[in-house]
């Protein structure tokens, strides 16, 4: 015993030091002198009296406290139940008669808790420490907690039973005599002081049993304990980090409850179903909640899409509950009942969490509409919660900027889980305050992209029933989800003018209370609406037309059935007025039909005076998809065919315009048309555009004849080139190739159908003969050739020298050639479009833009970027289409050139 | 017009002038006259800077001269008000820039556009009208003294870097 130890008992008493053991037998206790009185005087009869009592009390304690003392050695201590008559004359002089504690002496009962744990400490202590003093192993927890409570609950009885039986009947004799004098009802505070004494003895045994206990260790582990046995209960499979539970074997519920609710009370006896326990249960229950809404009876439901939130409820009321009940009960805890408002919070916890786990996943569940309806359902339920729309918003919000607005998601597929987003957020709040907050960013993000309104045009035009276009969505150009949103019946919207005001409207409701002021009810269920709305109208508009104009000219319907439904469904939402354009384009390709036919009319009368025309200018509709002639065609093969689409180049999207010469046959067909047109038309004039032509044409060769259609003029101008031109020999037998194209152009028009024929055993051209006779751009002329190469008619004899190939052997040479041109053709083809790139225009009309840039900074000084693209957005007609990336483009080839010089800080002046 | 991405103007009156402008805007643009170019101030484009090159074999030949032109709202039917901004010591010119020449005044006519007023005004340079001089002493050293005239052209003459330096 230490010094500081010593010190410290000195001012306060600390029991253990101060207990005393049972004086031996043999040393009677003669008292001595009390302080100032002279020694050994028997006379004194005050301080006599009080040596005596002294000296009996001392006597009466030797002897009560030996036979109180507990053995060292707990299993096989006798039970003392007979009390000799001196040990009871002593038990009852120090606990009922005059020997009672007086004035701070210690008492009997204080002296035997002491005693108690002071035994606890030196024998039982130790043993108990080995269980806990390493990290408790869950999978013995059960055990552990048996053991201990086992080794507690013997040693409490053991420390018990003396006290039962020979100190309390003194304490309750001593009651009845206090009671004698008092005025309370006696039995009462009888009772009052032997359960005093009673808790007061235990109440300092639990002390000693928990504080030797490692606190955290046994919360955890009964925490442990409590969720096994709820898991099992339950029939949930834990998982923790891969540590497989101790019992795998499917136990009995019910015997696992038994020995569970067993274990608590005994836990409770022994003095350890304290608070620290309580809220190890509570810790457990509250894990038993996770696991359960993590556990595969909440998984979601996606084959028949029925939400699991009724299960979940019924589960807390009719599983959770009771648990956590008999729990309380275990402890004896007050009220060991749940109250109906605690019962409700539970369930609106259960729900949060079920809530919390969809709402992480969420980004799946829209992916995945509709299987996942269930799911949705469930987050319905959740979004009545207080709180969980915010949380909603805020997880999906990040969910959707982590995994889809990022540059590695084509624009088609944000489209898609867009619309999914909308179908399924209608679903999950039909009112559309959340669709509305968690729209904005990805509709930002859209708008940002710049084939977004190229690709929602697009899809809107595809007719899910043609294959064709169905290739072209596995291309991912095009929106799947939109093109059958598109096909689905359109419910017009004209009620929604003014709903704000309609007086008459009796089911009028006032909007949720956390929309935001542009919020409007109408409409979100309409998906195209909402795509529609993603610009300005004016944008969408400029877009449209440029996609349309495209459509129009490869389209092959020719009653032209989707656009104008299109274009009748984008007129309601964006209005009518704006469209002009469009409805000219439109009504452009229609009228062409028209004209074509009353030309053709004319042709074939005036066919009998100059019998040298072109024979049989057969009425062919734009319709190649079906080749099988219609009756007027009286010779179908012998002349070639001319349709012209007419469109009017003011309301088009700028085409492609590459200038070239069509075969021979093909030019006088035009020029006829042209007369004809102009007598029809009042003198408006023709401009053909070679390059935008449709053309079928029909090979003959030594060996075979081979039909093409859906080509391009200019792929048929060059192998038209490869026949003998006037004034060449004819070297071959006379064998015809016939050529029948079809081609459109614009400004006015769109052109035709030929026919040619050559005799030629095999001609040879090279590259710059073709440049010359076609007066065709090199680039184009190589894509045409390597077509033709693919398709197996020209060959390359030598570098830039190719020939025909009249007769097809089985030389593998040329099929394999064939096979590289045809890849490189499918390329080059993919490249070209009708209308014109954003490249492409950008230089055509640099020149223009040159010295627009050179005139502002000429008249006004040097100019900063910004400025100088604000500036000419807004003068040049057409406005600059361009970033500033171009713009600056643009000025360093013009620094290059001299005329310009950067001042630093993206200001630009004139190099003077 | 038929297909209006003209400027957005917000007054209808001024709407029609400022497309006018703009489609001058281009013929200038698509045809540029060398030694004459023109651009607007700011995007309501009633007002321009112009910068005309003195003609060759002038006391003018290799000087910028600077103007201003403002269109009113009834042009092209009132002519434009055009002001020298460079210093410019010419008979039909005076000190603040004025300019006497009749297609500015009564003998303004539609058909004439900017194009055509800056032309006219570069050929003034050349030659200029003495008989209805705003500068009396130019129009009589022009007939006399061209050496005294051209000094006085030079010492007059100030660069657009000079003038920006001046503030103005």
């Amino acid at each position: 015993m230490d010094h500081a130890t010593l010190v410290f008992a000195s001012v306060f008493p600390v029991p253990s030091l101060s207990h005393t053991t049972p004086t031996p037998v043999a040393t009677p206790d003669l008292g001595f002198t009390g302080p100032g009185s002279s020694f050994g005087s028997p006379y004194v009869a005050n301080a006599g009296g009080t040596q005596h009592r002294a000296a009996r009390r001392n006597l009466a304690w030797s002897t009560a406290t030996r036979f109180l003392s507990l053995p060292k050695n707990t299993a096989d201590a006798p039970r003392r139940t007979h009390r000799s008559s001196d040990v009871e004359e002593a038990l009852s002089y120090l606990l009922v008669g005059e020997g009672a504690s007086q004035d701070g002496e210690e008492g009997l009962a204080d002296w035997y808790a002491n005693e108690a744990r002071l035994h606890f400490a030196n024998h039982v202590k130790q043993a108990l420490l080995e269980l806990w003093n390493h990290e408790i192993d869950l999978r013995n927890a059960w055990e552990v907690l048996e053991e201990t409570q086992r080794v507690l609950e013997q040693v409490q009885n053991l420390y018990h039973q003396p006290f039962h039986d020979h100190i309390l009947p003194f304490i309750e004799q001593a009651a009845a005599n206090v009671t004698i004098r008092a005025s309370r009802s006696s039995d009462e505070l009888e009772v009052e002081m032997v359960e005093a004494a009673k808790r007061k003895l235990q109440r300092d045994m639990h002390a000693a049993f928990a504080h030797t206990l490692p606190s955290g260790r046994l919360s955890k582990t009964l925490s442990y304990m409590v969720y096994d046995a709820a898991c099992k209960r339950f029939r949930l499979h834990i998982r923790q980090d891969g540590l497989v539970s101790g019992n795998t074997e499917p136990e009995d519920a019910k015997e696992v409850t038994r020995r569970m609710t067993i274990l608590l009370m005994g836990l409770e006896r022994v003095g350890l179903g304290k608070d620290s326990a309580q809220r190890a249960l509570a810790h457990a229950m509250n894990k038993v909640l996770d696991t359960y809404v993590a556990s595969h009876y909440l998984k979601v439901d996606w084959y028949s899409r029925q939400p699991v939130t009724a299960h979940l409820r019924q589960w807390v009321e009719s599983g959770f509950i009771p648990l956590s009940e008999l729990f309380l009960t275990c402890l004896k805890c007050e009220p060991a009942s749940i109250a109906l408002l605690q019962r409700k919070q539970w369930q609106e916890m259960a729900l949060t969490r079920l809530g919390r786990s969809r709402a992480e996943d969420l980004f799946d569940f829209v992916t995945n509409w509709d299987q996942s309806l269930g799911a949705i359902l469930d987050l319905k339920e959740y979004l009545r919660l207080d709180g969980a729309k915010e949380h909603l918003k805020g997880s999906f919000s990040r969910q959707v900027s982590r995994r889809l607005l990022h540059p590695g998601a084509t624009t088609a597929y944000i489209l898609n889980v867009y619309i999914c987003i909308i179908r399924a957020f209608h679903r999950l709040e039909p009112k559309g305050v959340i669709l509305q907050s968690v729209a904005r960013p990805i509709r930002k993000y859209l708008k940002e992209r710049e084939d977004t309104a190229r690709i929602i045009i697009s899809s809107l035009l595809v007719d899910l029933k043609d294959e064709n276009s169905v290739k072209l969505a596995s291309v991912g150009e095009v929106s799947f989800e939109i093109a059958s949103e598109m096909a689905k019946p359109f419910y017009s919207h004209a009620e929604d003018a003014d709903e704000e005001a309609s007086w008459n409207d009796m089911s009028w409701q006032p909007p949720p209370y956390d929309a935001p002021p542009e919020y409007k009810k109408s409409k979100m269920e309409d998906v195209i609406y909402f795509l529609l709305t993603l610009w300005d109208r004016d944008d969408f508009i400029n877009e449209l037309k440029n996609i349309l104009g495209d459509h129009l000219l490869k389209c092959q319907d020719p009653e032209f059935q989707k656009e104008i439904r299109l274009l009748e469904l984008i007129k309601i939402r964006l209005g009518e007025d704006k469209l002009q354009a469009c409805e000219v384009m439109l009504r452009d390709v229609l009228e062409s039909r028209r004209i074509n036919e009353s030309i053709r009319t004319a042709s074939d009368k005036s066919q009998e005076q100059p019998p040298q025309t072109p024979e049989s200018l057969g009425p062919r509709t734009p319709r190649p998809r079906r080749p099988a002639p219609s009756a007027p065609r009286v010779k179908p093969a012998s002349g070639p065919a001319l349709n012209a689409q007419i469109l009017s180049s003011f309301f088009w999207p700028i085409l492609r315009d590459e200038t070239f010469r069509v075969p021979a046959q093909i030019e006088t067909l035009q020029q006829e048309y042209e007369s004809r047109f102009e007598s029809i038309k009042g003198m408006r004039k023709l401009r053909w555009m070679n390059a935008l032509g449709d053309s079928c044409i029909t090979l003959e060769f030594d060996d075979r004849t081979e039909e093409f259609e859906h080509l391009t003029s200019w792929q048929v101008s060059v192998v038209c080139a490869f026949q003998p031109q006037p004034g060449e020999e004819w070297v071959g037998k006379g064998k015809d190739k016939a050529v029948h194209a079809f081609d459109p152009q614009r400004d006015e028009d769109r052109a035709g159908d030929d026919m040619c024929k050559s005799q030629s055993e095999s001609i040879t051209r090279n590259m710059e003969q073709l440049e010359e006779m076609l007066e065709m751009d090199e680039s184009l002329v190589h894509q045409a050739l390597a077509f033709w190469v693919g398709k197996s008619v020209l060959r390359e004899v030598s570098p830039n020298t190719y020939a025909v190939i009249e007769r097809l052997d089985s030389s593998t040479k040329d099929s394999d050639a064939a096979a590289a041109a045809q890849e490189l053709a499918e390329v080059q083809a993919a490249q070209t479009t009708t209308v014109k790139s954003q490249a492409d225009l950008l230089n055509e009309r640099k020149d223009v833009y040159m010295t627009f840039i050179t005139g502002m900074l000429t008249n006004q000084g040097n100019l900063p970027l910004k400025k100088i693209s604000f500036m000419m957005g807004m003068m040049i007609q057409g406005g600059f289409p361009f970033g500033d990336a171009e713009l600056e483009g643009l000025l360093t080839e013009m620094e290059s050139n001299g005329k310009v010089v950067p001042l630093g800080g993206n200001i630009w002046g004139i190099r003077k | 017009m038929a297909l209006s991405t003209g400027p957005r103007t917000n007054a209808a009156g001024s709407a029609t002038v400022a497309q006018r402008l703009q489609k001058e805007l281009m013929d200038i643009m698509m045809k540029p006259t060398p030694g004459i170019t023109a651009f607007p101030d700011d995007e309501n484009m009633s007002r321009w800077t112009a910068t005309i090159d003195g003609p060759a074999s002038t006391p003018y030949d290799s000087l910028v001269f600077k103007l201003s032109m403002e269109f009113g709202s009834t042009y092209p039917y009132a002519p434009p008000k055009v002001l020298f901004k460079t210093p410019i010591y010419h008979p039909n010119v005076d000190f603040s820039g004025r300019i006497c020449l009749d297609i500015l005044k009564d003998k303004w006519s539609a058909v004439y556009n900017i194009g055509t007023v800056l032309l006219s005004l570069q050929s003034l340079l050349g030659e200029p009208n003495n008989s209805s001089p705003l500068n009396g002493q130019a129009a009589e050293l022009w007939d006399k003294d061209m050496d005294e005239f051209k000094r006085l052209v030079l010492a007059r003459h100030k660069t657009p870097e000079e003038l920006d330096g001046a503030g103005l």
